[in-house]
């Protein structure tokens, strides 16, 4: 009886002994969501950054969390309730840093080397900073300039070569280009950030702002010159009728369509838009050119956004999530990006690189981004009034054109409120 | 066994079903009140009270998203049952091909609403989608129509795809109760020399009088409740246009960031299902006893 007991005490200690030496060889297992891994002209660059990463640390396994761009962050916001959120992700860092979603990574940041640190100006780096604390890795980004449609371009009698300067020239250029069932272009009022990223454009062409310095007033219709380039440019659809119809529901997605099937002549849209459009119609690639986008004052700023890695703050192994960041943020990759999925770089030591100087475009694209914004705007209720407030406001001047002075003093008053109240 | 080991059996046997209905519908309903007292800006809260009521009470976005609500729930519930009943006569009448119209009929019912609305959503593109295509062709439109992004027709056109997806329920139920209709009552009348409109209006609506009202709190408190559709094809938008309480909610919750004003909406939105149920509840007593 007590031999028998003895024997099961030592198969059960063999037992744990065992399944504790087989956790101890699984290898940690780190998320990684983007909104863009969905994406097909990221998708071969981001699979073999993986591969090699797995390969070069056997012990780590990267697991993708593929995810549609409109759910992204409503999916990181449930999963970082639920204490969930993958590891690695890339989000609007006020926004996620002051909702305490993610980890500071100044203790990762400062233990690197100072080589490895002054790839990154400080200017950038601020961009992913809150209240004094690293919460990202500027990683890539995108300078939005105005593309346009080099046959239909000069199929309408017009100069690839003398892009129009200002707000009249556009208009002008914009009529010979639009046409039966054929526009010069689409304005943004769909139910995304991108609706956003456009008027803030537009604004800041005609030498307005859309908020004051230090973001604690919004001067849509306060700021006479702002409220001139909204009625400008939402005008594009209605008084102007260059634009294509239905711009309370064009988005990134369906302007890119319409460039794609020649249906519009120009978009205002960042590089990658380019690599998206060749992917939907392989018959446009090398037909498009690029140009800085139209301004009524000399130097307007064009916009570029910035995306940054995080680490998100319920990750068990930042260790893991910081050493695949770094991986991913590497020459490397950051060629590729740019190279495949049209993506540009942030680092410094790359903006010089031959293989980007070796593609004109996307040289152009950087010239251009030389005078940018980066986007996000520093606000931790950003996610919001990019989305929602200012959105809703261009869909409600689109449909009501003569009230667009009334909508714009109201949302002054509402995003007022809104950017106090934190 | 006495009196009170028996008692204790019982418990015994009821407490599983009990600790599981309070784990999945219990404590989420008190969570939700807990966060709707708070002010939370992602893991962080602050206790306000019924601050976010107040709030709520003051918010012309929440009152105007209360009449999308209602309007759209009473115009897909009304379709559904108008349709639905409709379509529930024709197939009680047909000798042939019932089995397969029925199947027909419910296929809209077995699809996800979130892949039919994606469907919808195509089908409605301006530019591309097949609706302006062939209305074009047929010459009933000259130019594409925005299908989602005017106010009115963005409106119009979620309720039509709710009331796609929504009226092969009705339609089932009413069959269901059309059947259960003695042939005698039909005969008796056709002998007393009654008409078509005459036979339903005195054989056929009387008895279908209670299963109507419970399908319609039914359907009210299934509709008022729903975002799928919503959600998927407009967002809420143009401009709020479509905007019913569960979008408001996601919205307010997912992209406002503002937990607590989200849950004080999910309260609200569960006090008005909440009387809804009442009603159903009351009917259905109602009918029992009448029917004893």
């Amino acid at each position: 009886m007590n031999r028998s007991i003895g024997s099961l005490i030592a198969v059960a200690v063999a037992a744990l002994a065992w399944s504790v030496g087989a956790a101890a060889q699984q290898p940690i297992v780190v998320q990684w969501q983007t909104a863009n891994l969905t994406e097909s002209q990221y998708e071969p660059v981001w699979k073999q950054t993986i591969a090699e990463f797995e390969a070069a640390n056997p012990g780590i396994k990267v697991e993708p969390v593929l995810v549609a761009r409109k759910d992204h962050w409503t999916k990181f916001v449930a999963a970082s309730q639920a204490r969930k959120a993958p590891c690695i992700v890339s989000v609007d860092v006020t926004t996620a840093a002051y909702n305490g979603y993610l980890m500071p990574l100044d203790k990762y940041w400062n233990a690197e080397p100072a080589a490895f640190r002054s790839a990154w100006s400080d200017a950038m780096l601020s961009s992913a900073k809150w209240k004094g604390q690293l919460y990202g890795l500027p990683i890539w980004g995108g300078t939005y300039a105005e593309i346009y449609n080099r046959d239909l371009v000069v199929k309408a009698g017009l100069d690839p070569n003398k892009p129009p300067q200002t707000f009249d020239e556009y208009v002008a250029w914009g009529k010979k280009l639009t046409g039966n069932d054929r526009w010069a272009t689409a304005v943004l009022g769909g139910k995304t950030d991108t609706t956003t990223r456009v008027l803030l454009m537009w604004i800041w062409a005609n030498g307005g702002e859309a908020f004051n310095a230090d973001m604690t007033e919004a001067t849509f219709a306060k700021n006479p010159r702002s409220l001139e380039a909204i009625k400008f440019y939402l005008g594009l659809a209605d008084k102007s009728a260059i634009a294509a119809p239905a711009p309370t529901t064009t988005n990134y997605l369906e302007q890119t369509n319409l460039y794609a099937q020649g249906k519009i002549a120009t978009m205002r849209n960042a590089y990658w838009a380019i690599a998206k459009v060749v992917g939907d119609n392989p018959a446009m690639a090398g037909k498009s050119f690029v140009a800085p986008p139209p301004a009524n004052v000399p130097n307007a700023p064009t916009l570029s956004t910035v995306t940054a890695s995080s680490i998100s703050a319920s990750c068990q192994h930042p260790d893991a999530a910081w050493k695949f960041i770094k991986f991913d943020a590497d020459r490397k990759w950051s060629i590729a990006r740019a190279k495949v999925a049209n993506w540009m770089p942030l680092r410094n030591d790359l903006a010089d690189d031959p293989e980007i100087k070796a593609d004109p475009l996307l040289g152009q694209f950087v010239r251009i981004g030389r005078n940018a914004r980066s986007y996000p705007l520093p606000h931790p209720a950003w996610a919001e009034i990019a989305a929602n407030d200012i959105v809703d406001a261009v869909q409600k001047a689109l449909l009501a054109p003569d009230k667009t002075d009334e909508i714009f003093r109201d949302l002054d008053a509402r995003l007022t409120k809104k950017l106090r109240d934190i | 066994m006495n009196a009170r080991l028996r008692r204790k059996a019982g418990l015994a046997f009821v407490a599983p079903t009990a600790l599981f209905l309070a784990a999945v519908i219990v404590f989420p309903l008190a969570h939700a009140f807990y966060t709707s007292l708070h002010r939370v800006r992602g893991l962080n809260a602050t206790f306000i009270g019924f601050g976010n009521y107040a709030r709520l009470a003051d918010d012309a976005t929440f009152w105007h998203s209360l009449g999308v609500s209602f309007a759209f729930t009473a115009s897909a519930v009304a379709l559904h049952l108008g349709i639905g009943l409709a379509l529930a006569l024709v197939v009680n009448e047909l000798r042939a091909a019932r089995t397969a119209l029925r199947i027909v009929f419910l296929t809209p019912w077995m699809v996800a609403p979130a892949v039919g609305a994606t469907i919808w959503l195509w089908l409605l593109e301006p530019q591309f989608g097949v609706v302006n295509y062939l209305l074009r062709a047929a010459g009933a439109i000259a130019a594409p129509v925005a299908w989602l992004g005017e106010p009115g027709t963005a409106l119009a056109s979620v309720v039509a795809v709710d009331v796609w997806r929504g009226v092969p329920f009705v339609m089932l139920l009413m069959l269901a109760g059309l059947q259960t209709i003695p042939i005698e009552q039909y005969e008796a009348a056709s002998i007393d020399g009654a008409g078509a409109w005459t036979r339903f209006r005195f054989v056929t609506w009387p008895n279908l009088r209670y299963l109507v009202v419970v399908a319609t709190t039914l359907d009210v408190i299934n509709t008022i409740r729903h975002y799928d559709i919503i959600g998927v094809m407009t967002g809420g938008g143009p401009a709020g246009a479509t905007e019913v309480l569960p979008v408001l909610i996601y919205n307010t919750a997912f992209r406002g960031n503002r937990l607590g004003e989200a849950a004080a909406i999910g309260v609200a939105l569960l006090g008005i299902v909440l009387v809804l149920a009442v009603v159903y509840v009351r009917t259905a007593r109602l009918d029992d006893g009448t029917r004893r």
